[in-house]
């Protein structure tokens, strides 16, 4: 029996598949995402593909349940445990604003309201010994309310937690007999790392989602299970790494990220095939432009991220988003045409879509400049209305005095230069020059606006992976277990203990190994990394340098000063330095199972028709390829469409295209 | 087109008014990203402006919202003092005089001159907060008289000069200043952004051409002037006023008014500052250019606050202010604390239109920055130590709405609160309590916001100084509502022995006092019979409002 390696991508539209056999045949499947019991649709997915789910050997899929648990504010009611006389601090919230002009200004809303903080009486000292000891008839108090209300979850954040955990321990422990069946977060078990509102952000969010997500992952095994697959349930983490469910339903917050971190991990995957070190990954879907970045093939992690406002300390793989896609909207102020933010999403959706949009769109002007056809969308099963894009174009058009075409071609100009100056500013912030990197573009609209960007980048080369609209859920085949450890750990460089360092990082070593075993990875398959977040004294953010357990401490210092440099364009050696956190990157080698692309011999030829696409106001006429046809690596040139099941690859003329060993399409500018 | 002008299409001007904003963002990333001081990194104590030849604002990114506007009067007004051929390709000029620039010295504005094809086409501007310039105490002075005390002054000066440096120039400016090598990367790191504004323009007039961007230019300015003035002209004609002061000055005990008079008459706003204090003794004084910024975020929080800032923008407001007035301060007035003034200022205005425009205003928040700083030596590492922190307080509710609790003050940029973790690890003192101050917001319909208590246990001896504001005039409410708490800080020596101060200058005091500052709460809108009762009990659930108040204030028993 063939044995799949198959993933799964759980949008909030639709869920994306794709299926590996063991030859290296690879196949993508779409249905619809059923958000009542996401497991329906994923089961639904899985039997339009294979035989049965008992052929899959490797499962892994990303979930936006916890996420949408938190964006709808249906997660479980939580109560939040803090340190009495700080309590405040949480719903304070660092007391800054984020709009500078705006009078009516209101910090983000928390998960929990301050009459659900409670204060209970313990206090630690900063070096963590203790003050006060832990007054337990404050935990009676609160299992009484739990009690009384039915409350599912608790959270717990006491001061100095990062530094002696005991408090919490002991608190877990008291409320775990009294509590039998509840959710408990501890703040130390999500990060342990200094700033209290900001952990106790965090352990909120893994407490107010945690029974959602368990119920989600006990319901998918259940009903797997029952469909014959009995193989381990992988989920895709925020880290860009996979779990186990098991661990999934121990850290659910590690699962809030899990869907386009698919992408980023794709690209790395992708630098590793093509020899190419730097890549700029763009996600052009229907509301919004995902940007990631692959550096020296390394995708750029960051320690903590936040949502609607909210702080999280949590390792995950840094993804920027602007409010551009194909569903922004073309619109008149004071006389002057804008493009966006406002969306028309897919309810209405371009007027295109028929569904009673009126107003133009990103979309509405690709079609109307042919460069979608009214069958370019899901492989021709949703057909386009080029008249409604029409009508919707020239009413905007009229009054500016432009003729429809103009207004067409400056809607995909204007949008266009957007994404570009959001994706140069992004580069700036990270010293990088963009000109040195790759495109590589997916999404469902992002292969048509691929050229376009990197010409606004001065980017020469794009590449348009396989299956383009299902990127993310190939890029999570390609990833390993993964599991992230910190510890606090300050020190003056100058005066780090080797022997306190070497024990730190013995423990941390000892958590990975731990988490490992319990994920079932052989010992030859474990990798640890370590890295030290240091920083001048006086600053506030660090910069994480990967060292091994034999560093010197010279050396790591010269790799943090030469880091410095790299980032912000100065270092200075004289200055003193500071550690501040140790980390540990746990990772279990998978089997990739990937083999070569392999060109399989066609009937047909690649060219199946030929239709007029605008370009620089000229209607051009340009072959239209079926990417599925390819035989070999013969060179095209534009103007040119490709057209394939999940995307529309547009190529300009002045530009040349092949397909690479690995069936990417390789876009280059002809010199 | 609907009025445009020729050379331009819209689509090349939308492209063009988006990469002005692209530009200024990614020279603010440059300037953040290069900078050596942690409050221009983190504390984002800076300002960037990329601006048209003639010095006006084409993009703009702010760290501080008080410095709106402010780089391109500094262009205009250098250009007054010595003509515009002043500005030659290569140069770099900065400035800090107080009386030009209007700020405090340790603001510094960097111009750069942009050059294309030989003809001068535009302006690279920043502004960023150096930790120190060479005044008689490190960083700001509380007790200042005079500006000669506050630091080096700068009238504009090139450090650069047809691309090359003056050695001179940069010798000074390291060996006048305690942090000399911080203060001279700053400086680059301000020279870097405005590179990045350089090219980046350069590069549009290389792709669109000198007359299409500059006819875009026209266009982009046009159409955020008609929705500026298609904004005036809906604010009913009149004449708003508002008064209030200042505590005190920081060196004497007189109260400090601050007088106003708004002129709205058809689609221009026109303010009068006649009546505000003479200039003081101490440091709440600020230069005219400063008092422009101001009111221009004053108008900004009320019309089109969403909008981003050109050249087209501020062009319905006029501003006078009396020369040698705390608003139009003169040589020698000392400036050190010049955002108090502003702030009041900021509030008044937004009090003087409540009538005029009741949707827009909210009453009066908290004031101003509330600063507690304490030094001393740590004897866990016997190294010296310096707190400074700002206080967030009550904001004012609106009329539909409740002021939010504890938020930093208006003038502020991205001001964070400091975690007790981190406080506790890197100074000698506790954190007792932090806590929202239940009862502090003013009552009404809608409740203004709470203020702040933060309590400090010393853990060595140590020498505080506050600068506490807003007692005499605290926050007011509006349409009924009812005025938030003032300030209070209350200091409890070792042997239980309490004082009440709200400005003091390096007081010394022992280890185990304990300093208790509580900021004030926002103002309250609408009479408070209108509040509805369930929001009151939320309000007691939440410890908002005690049972108490609730009783008293509103008629509503929550048991």
């Amino acid at each position: 029996m063939t044995e799949y390696r198959v993933s799964a991508d759980i949008g909030g539209t639709f869920t994306d598949f794709v299926f590996e056999d063991e030859a290296g045949h690879t196949r993508i499947g779409k249905v619809p995402t059923t958000p009542q019991n996401p497991s329906r649709g994923v089961l639904d997915g899985l039997n339009a593909e294979l035989a049965s789910p008992g052929e899959i050997g490797f499962f892994v899929h990303g979930t936006t349940v916890g996420l949408n648990a938190f964006l709808e504010r249906r997660g479980a009611r939580t109560l939040l445990l803090m340190t009495a006389g700080v309590s405040d601090s949480y719903t304070i919230a660092r007391g800054h604003r984020t709009h500078l002009y705006q009078l009516q200004y209101r910090k983000p809303e928390q998960l929990v309201p301050r009459r659900d903080v409670h204060e209970i009486r313990e206090r630690l000292a900063w070096d963590g010994s203790v003050i006060e000891p832990l007054n337990e008839d404050d935990l009676q108090a609160v299992i009484e309310t739990v009690r009384a209300q039915g409350v599912s979850a608790l959270a717990v954040c006491f001061l100095h937690a990062f530094t002696n955990p005991d408090h919490e321990h002991r608190a877990r422990d008291v409320l775990r007999e009294a509590l039998p069946g509840v959710s408990i977060s501890l703040s130390s078990d999500i990060a342990r790392e200094w700033r209290e509102y900001e952990r106790a952000s965090s352990v909120t969010m893994d407490a107010y989602i945690a029974p959602v997500v368990e119920l989600y992952l006990k319901t998918l095994r259940a009903e797997l299970s029952k469909a014959g697959m009995d193989k381990t349930i992988h989920v895709m983490r925020s880290n860009g790494g996979v779990m186990t469910d098991r661990i999934a339903r121990d850290q659910p917050i590690s699962t809030l990220l899990s869907g386009p971190v698919g992408g980023a991990i794709g690209c790395v995957q992708l630098s590793k095939d093509t020899g190419r070190p730097n890549l700029l990954g763009v996600d052009m879907g229907g509301t919004s432009f995902d940007l990631t970045l692959v550096v020296d093939g390394q995708p750029q992690l960051s320690t903590e991220t936040s949502l609607e406002g909210l702080p999280l300390l949590m390792s995950v793989v840094d993804i920027h988003t602007i409010g551009t896609g194909g569903g922004s909207i073309a619109w008149i102020e004071a006389g002057g045409l804008r493009v966006g933010p406002k969306s028309a999403g897919s309810q209405p959706g371009p007027a295109c879509y028929g569904r009673g949009g009126t107003e133009p769109t990103v979309t509405d002007a690709n079609l109307y400049l042919g460069r979608l056809a009214t069958n370019s969308l899901l492989g021709g099963r949703m057909s386009l209305d080029a008249e409604a894009a029409g009508v919707a174009i020239a009413k905007l058009a009229r009054p500016l005095g432009m003729s429809d075409l103009e207004l067409a071609e400056g809607v995909l100009a204007i949008s266009n230069a957007k994404m570009a100056d959001a994706m140069r500013t992004i580069t700036v912030e990270k010293g990088i020059d963009p000109r040195e990197f790759t495109l590589v573009a997916y999404g469902g609209a992002g292969p048509m606006h691929a050229v376009e960007l990197a010409f606004e980048l001065d980017i020469r080369e794009i590449l348009i992976p396989r299956f383009p609209g299902t990127f993310s859920a190939w890029g999570m085949l390609r990833s390993d277990i993964r599991s992230d450890f910190s510890t606090s750990f300050f020190a003056p460089a100058d005066s780090v203990d080797p022997q306190a360092m070497r024990a730190a990082c013995r423990s941390l070593q000892d958590q990975g190994r731990a988490l490992l075993e319990q994920e079932d990875v052989a010992p030859e398959e474990m990798v640890f990394a370590l890295s030290a977040d240091l920083r001048y004294v006086g600053q506030e953010y660090t910069l994480s340098i990967p060292f091994t357990p034999d560093s010197a401490v010279a050396d790591i210092l010269g790799a943090f000063h030469g880091a410095h440099e790299r980032r912000f364009g100065h270092a200075q050696p004289q200055n003193p330095v500071e550690f501040v956190n140790l980390r540990l990157a746990a990772v279990g080698r998978l089997s990739r199972g990937r083999q070569a692309f392999a060109f399989t011999p066609q009937a047909q030829s690649p060219v199946v028709g030929e239709r007029d696409v605008t370009f620089a106001s000229q209607a051009v006429r340009a072959k239209i390829y079926n990417r599925a046809l390819f035989t070999d690596q013969s060179r095209y040139a534009g103007p040119a469409v490709i057209e394939e099941e999940s995307a529309t690859t547009v190529v300009p003329p002045g530009y040349a295209f092949q397909l690479d060993d690995w069936g990417n399409i390789l876009i280059q500018k002809e010199a | 087109m609907a009025d445009g002008v020729r050379g331009a299409s819209p689509i090349t001007t939308e492209i063009l008014r988006n990469a002005f904003v692209s530009i200024a963002e990614d020279m603010n990333a440059a300037l953040i990203r290069s900078a050596y001081s942690p409050l221009i990194y983190e504390g984002k104590d800076c300002a960037v402006a990329l601006l048209d030849q003639d010095g006006n604002v084409l993009g703009q990114s702010l760290g501080v919202p008080l410095f709106l506007g402010n780089l391109s009067l500094c262009v205009q007004t250098t250009a007054e003092m010595h003509g515009w051929d002043f500005f030659q390709e290569g140069d770099v000029i900065f400035l800090n005089d107080s009386y030009i620039a209007g700020t405090h010295l340790n603001d510094v504005t960097v111009i750069q001159p942009i050059f294309w094809r030989g003809q001068r086409v535009g302006f690279s501007t920043s502004r960023a907060h150096w930790l120190d310039v060479g005044g008689k105490d490190t960083s700001l002075s509380i007790d200042s008289t005079e500006i000669y005390q506050e630091g080096m002054r700068w009238a504009p000066t090139k450090v650069y000069e047809g691309g090359k440096p003056r050695r001179d120039i940069l010798d000074f400016l390291r060996r006048n200043s305690r942090f000399g090598a911080t203060l001279i990367g700053d400086l680059h790191a301000q020279i870097a952004a405005g590179e990045t504004g350089e090219q980046r323009l350069r590069a549009l007039l290389d792709r669109f051409g000198y007359d299409t961007v500059q006819a875009a230019r026209q266009e982009i300015f046009g159409q955020s002037e008609r929705l500026e003035r298609e904004a005036v002209r809906a604010i009913p004609d009149g004449v708003y006023t508002a008064e209030g002061c200042l505590d005190n000055d920081g060196v004497g005990a007189a109260p400090v008014p601050v007088k106003l008079k708004i002129v709205i008459d058809g689609d221009s706003v026109a303010l009068d500052l006649e009546g505000s204090a003479p200039q003081t003794r101490g440091s709440v004084n600020c230069g005219f250019t400063q008092t422009i910024s101001a009111a221009r975020l004053a108008f900004k929080l009320l019309i089109n606050p969403g909008r981003p800032v050109d050249g087209g923008t501020f062009h319905t407001l006029k501003v006078a202010a009396p020369p040698n007035s705390i608003f139009n301060a003169q040589e020698p007035a000392a400036c050190a604390w010049y955002f108090s003034s502003l702030g009041l200022l900021i509030d008044l205005f937004l009090k003087a239109m409540a009538p005029a425009m009741p949707d827009q205003v909210a009453a009066a928040h908290y004031g101003d920055s509330m600063v507690i700083s304490f030094n001393g030596v740590d004897s866990r590492t016997r190294e010296r130590f310096l707190v400074i922190e700002a206080t967030t307080g009550g904001w004012g509710a609106w009329a539909r709405g409740d002021g939010q609790d504890s938020l930093i003050n208006e003038v502020n940029g991205s001001f964070r609160d400091l975690p007790v973790e981190i406080f506790e690890h890197k100074y000698p003192a506790r954190i007792l309590k932090y806590a929202i101050r239940t009862d502090s917001g003013g009552a009404g319909q809608f409740r203004g916001g709470n203020g702040t208590v933060r309590q400090y246990q010393l853990m060595d001896d140590a020498n505080l100084s506050l600068w506490f504001e807003r007692s005499v005039t605290p926050a007011w409410g509006l349409s009924g509502g009812a005025a938030g708490l003032g300030p209070e800080v209350v200091i409890q020596g070792p042997d239980g022995a309490e004082e009440r101060l709200l400005k003091v200058n390096a007081k010394p005091l022992k280890a185990g006092t304990v300093i208790t500052v509580s900021s004030g709460g926002g103002g309250g809108f609408g009479p408070v019979g209108l509040r509805a009762a369930d929001q009151v009990r939320s309000d007691v659930q939440n410890r908002f409002v005690s049972p108490a108040a609730a009783a008293a204030t509103y008629g509503v028993t929550v048991t």
